[in-house]
């Protein structure tokens, strides 16, 4: 190589440095794009060919490895050789051959070295401006002439395509040519010459000028590159490479933008406009959402194959907003419902990852949502018929919105908060019966013969119900049932397991504070309380020597606190002898150790083991107090009526009617009863049963239980309704005690903060003033807004 | 009306024993309520019922606090009744029952 040669690639490095610059392989097709292809548009329009990949001889212009941009020196002519006459003429014209040559596809009649010597002798005998002016004329002409074959009236369109791109492609692979002889031009003249285009921006100078920016083939072109895409997106085949090559060409033009990108996103947005409308009507939400995100895919495809990637943002916004943006309520209100309900949760998938593209998306899924849970939520609530299964809806239902938001919504916190906040306002949509219901649930699972679940299983239970509990506001409610149904289970020995109703009462501990379980707490107190009270009964029998009355009946007592347990309607009832006398005697007993107090003894709650003698054997019956009041009658006297039996127990007559109905009418028949029937009239009569039999020694009679009457539980509620007044007033003191003064504000809301159930601050106000009027309070003398603690 | 079933719950040796007698009682589990002895239910100090803890001990929410221990009745010789706590504070002021302006002198204390 010669040190000329040598000089220019040092040049050309350094040159490099300082016009940097895309490179295209525009010689046979653009196959690749390099990163440098997403360079700035903004840089000077200008492009170097691409030198490396050169097939045509051009090799050994390629930069050297090693060569360093320092040694750019440019070495002058050593000697200026005395040229023959004519030289300029004739080298141009020799040079103008080839390069005619070259626009003709014909055979080059010179070496390439040749000619590349002819070029660099002309720039060393600054010939150089004119042969760049010579070359420029030159490839006009050429480019000039090419126009006519896009003019004509009527051309097919993909003909026409097709013909713009063999143009397009003949003009780069001519000008790679053309280039490579006149290389010296470039690394000399127009280096040293800012304003001179290179011979590769040149030829795209006057490719644009003539062709590229003349109307009717600009408008031809643009028009069917985007009749081609409008197929290719109506599912057609089409000639990819060609819609790559002149989208290329646009570019290398620099006129994608201007010419194509601008009408290109218009019909994208008519396209998906129309469609989002058209779809939206048409299809199922499930099948519009898996359209949205399979034209989504193949936008993204487009870019890939064809498109420019600075069209990306826009064009994908332009889809997003056509058919989602749009559409946001639409799809949520025509599909959500059914895809909750299913629960759907692929789709439900596909929605979130949809909507969380666009704007507002997320928001208005999650409004749609709490709205959902908030309508749907209400009818499982609202409707009495719907009652019994009520809980075990309210349970699945939440374990279904937890599971979407964590399977479906990625566990967005603003999901999961808007579960909450959904279920706390349906649930207190209806008053008082969710929390009785749930109270009574709880009563179910703890029950004894409860056996379908282990003592993990309850535990998680017990959770899940602490959950919905959470969301009610008159948790005063659920504490009075709750009581109800803890005193039954106590008292008839009915509980599962003491550790689960430990357990239940600390999570109610832990939720509402000791003041919302301390009572529950003392119903416990009192049944251990009252097997130490029978054990010091007994000792004090066996001490006395007296067994009470004689009879060899063992009686046990729970003695319980009145204001813990739920109030019991007292039942009369007249003892025999012996019964009234041990009773007293356990009085007796009591009351000596607990001065001050007394006891009322609950009838209805008494419960007896009987030994019955048949004739076909003896028998054990348990059964409740008045079953035993009943049966004991009939040691004394064999036929009974009503009336008498009723004056012998005093029992109240529906009382006993049931009394008697389970003796004589129930599967046990230990009495019998003339006339026979189901219904106890007030004339039948009664008699031993000697005859009964069972294949089973001992034998429960179930008392037949009057159903809870909504009598009974609206007087539940009514208590509840007054004890708040006394929470109110107790809460208003223990604030009072420990800030000792607050302003009336604070006040209020340190009680709405303590306080389980849901009060007006009108009612507040009204306990304020009773409180100050009992002087446990004063308002402030110098402030009327500030109330002081009086001790 | 519902449930008047017999639940069987176990198989048993009948006991040879005779009686004339056609039932015997084996066992009675009875029920009582115990509450205060008083006249008149609520306390007149602090209008709260004498069987729940005075306001003020309501207010201290002791967490263990099974209630009555802490927050006792008491009777004065005119027999009326009120809170411990309550008449503790009313006879530093006044030594005086609340209701019948009787001297104060405690008769007994509820256990
Ligand atoms: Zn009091
Ligand atoms: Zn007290
Ligand atoms: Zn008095």
């Amino acid at each position: 190589m010669s040190g000329v040669a040598k000089t220019a690639v040092s040049v050309e490095e350094g040159g490099n440095q300082c016009r940097k610059r895309s490179l295209h392989t525009n010689d046979q097709c653009n196959n690749k794009r390099s990163k440098s292809d997403e360079m700035s548009a903004n840089e000077k329009k200008s492009n170097f060919s691409m030198l490396t990949s050169n097939s045509n001889g051009t090799v050994m212009m390629m930069a050297k490895p090693g060569a360093s941009a320092k040694k750019l020196v440019i070495k002058n002519f050593k000697s200026k050789p005395n040229l023959p006459e004519n030289y300029q003429e004739t080298t141009w014209s020799k040079l103008r051959e080839a390069v005619i040559a070259i626009q003709t596809s014909k055979a080059i009649a010179y070496s390439l070295e040749e000619l590349y010597q002819a070029v660099e002798n002309m720039c060393s005998h600054k010939m150089a401006s004119q042969l760049y002016v010579n070359l420029t004329n030159l490839v006009e002409a050429h480019v000039k002439a090419n126009i006519e074959q896009f003019l004509s009236e009527s051309m097919d369109r993909q003909v026409f395509l097709k013909r713009m791109d063999d143009c397009w492609r003949a003009h780069c692979r001519q000008m790679i040519m053309i280039r490579s002889i006149f290389l010296y031009l470039d690394r000399t003249y127009v280096l040293q010459n800012p304003s001179i285009h290179s011979i590769w921006d040149m030829g795209l100078d006057l490719f644009r000028h003539h062709i590229a920016m003349n109307t009717l083939v600009q408008t031809r072109t643009v028009d069917g590159l985007l009749l081609l895409i409008e197929k290719e997106r109506g599912g057609d085949a089409v000639d990819i490479s060609l819609l790559k090559s002149l989208l290329r060409m646009l570019s290398d033009l620099q006129i994608y933008q201007d010419a194509f990108e601008q009408k290109f996103l218009l019909a994208t947005e008519r396209l998906y406009a129309a469609e989002g409308q058209r779809l939206m009507r048409e299809l199922p939400v499930p099948q519009y959402l898996a359209h949205v995100e399979k034209r989504l895919r193949e936008e993204n495809e487009r870019l890939l194959h064809y498109l420019d990637h600075s069209t990306k943002w826009q064009l994908i916004h332009t889809v997003e907003r056509q058919l989602l943006s749009e559409h946001l309520s639409g799809i949520l209100s025509k599909g959500l419902e059914a895809l909750m309900d299913g629960p759907r949760l692929s789709d439900l998938s596909t929605l979130y990852s949809l909507f969380s593209r666009v704007k507002d998306g997320l928001n208005e899924l999650c409004n749609h949502f709490n709205a959902y849970i908030k309508k749907k939520g209400r009818t499982i609530v609202i409707e009495p018929e719907r009652d019994k299964s009520m809980v075990a809806e309210l349970l699945d239902f939440k374990e279904q919105l937890d599971h979407v938001v964590s399977a479906c919504f990625q566990r967005n916190e603003r999901f999961t908060y808007s579960v909450r906040e959904a279920f706390e306002h349906f649930i207190n949509q209806r008053q008082n019966k969710p929390a009785e219901l749930i109270a009574k649930f709880v009563d179910v699972k703890l029950r004894a013969g409860n056996k379908e679940a282990t003592e993990e299983e309850l535990e998680r239970l017990l959770d899940k119900i602490m959950v919905l509990f959470r969301f009610i506001h008159g948790k005063d409610v659920f504490e009075a049932f709750y009581k109800k149904d803890l005193a039954k289970r106590l008292l008839v020995g009915k509980s599962a397991s003491v550790d689960a109703e430990k357990s239940m009462l600390s999570k109610l501990k832990q939720e509402c504070g000791g003041g919302f379980t301390c009572k529950l707490e003392g119903m416990f107190k009192d049944m251990e309380l009252s097997k130490d009270i029978n054990i010091t009964y007994k000792q004090h029998l066996a001490g006395s020597g007296s067994t009470g009355a004689g009879s060899g009946l063992e009686l046990s007592v729970h003695v319980l606190t009145s204001g813990f347990w739920p109030t019991y309607a007292v039942a009369e009832a007249r003892l025999p002898g012996a019964l009234a006398a041990h009773q007293d005697h356990f009085a007796k007993f009591y009351l000596a150790k607990h001065s001050g107090r007394k006891l009322q003894w609950q009838h209805t709650l008494g419960h007896c083991v009987l030994r019955a003698h048949f004739a076909q054997g003896n028998k054990e019956l348990q059964v409740s107090l008045f079953q035993a009041l009943v049966l004991l009658l009939f040691n004394d006297g064999d036929n009974l009526s009503f009336e008498e039996i009723k004056a012998n127990t005093n029992i109240e007559a529906g009382e006993l009617r049931r009394t008697l109905q389970s003796l004589a009418c129930g599967k046990a028949r230990v009495l019998g009863k003339w006339p026979r029937g189901r219904e106890v009239q007030d004339a039948d009569t009664f008699a031993f049963n000697n005859d009964f039999t069972n294949k089973l020694f001992r034998i429960k009679i179930n008392q037949i239980q009057m159903k809870e009457t909504s009598e009974e539980q609206k007087a539940t509620e009514e208590r509840v309704f007054q004890d708040r007044q006394y929470q109110i007033d107790a809460a208003i003191v223990r604030v009072m005690k420990m800030r000792k003064a607050l302003s009336h504000n604070l006040l209020i809301s340190e009680l709405y903060n303590q306080l389980k159930f849901p009060v007006k601050p009108a009612d507040l106000k009204k306990r304020i003033e009773s409180l100050m009027d009992r002087d446990y309070m004063e308002r402030d003398r110098d402030n009327p807004n500030q109330y002081n603690y009086v001790a | 009306m519902s449930g008047d079933d017999c639940d069987a719950l176990d198989r048993g040796d009948s006991d040879g024993q005779k009686s004339d007698k056609m039932f015997t009682l084996k066992k009675w589990n009875a029920v009582a309520m115990w509450s205060w002895d008083v006249e008149c239910d609520t306390c007149a100090i602090c209008r709260v019922q004498v069987m729940d803890a005075c306001l003020r001990c309501q207010g201290e929410s002791k967490k263990d606090s099974y209630g009555k221990q802490d927050c006792v009745v008491v009777w004065g010789e005119c027999n009326h009744s009120f809170h411990f706590c309550c008449m503790s504070l009313w006879v530093k002021q006044n030594n005086r029952c609340p209701l019948c302006q009787q001297e104060w002198s405690i008769q007994r204390m509820g256990k």
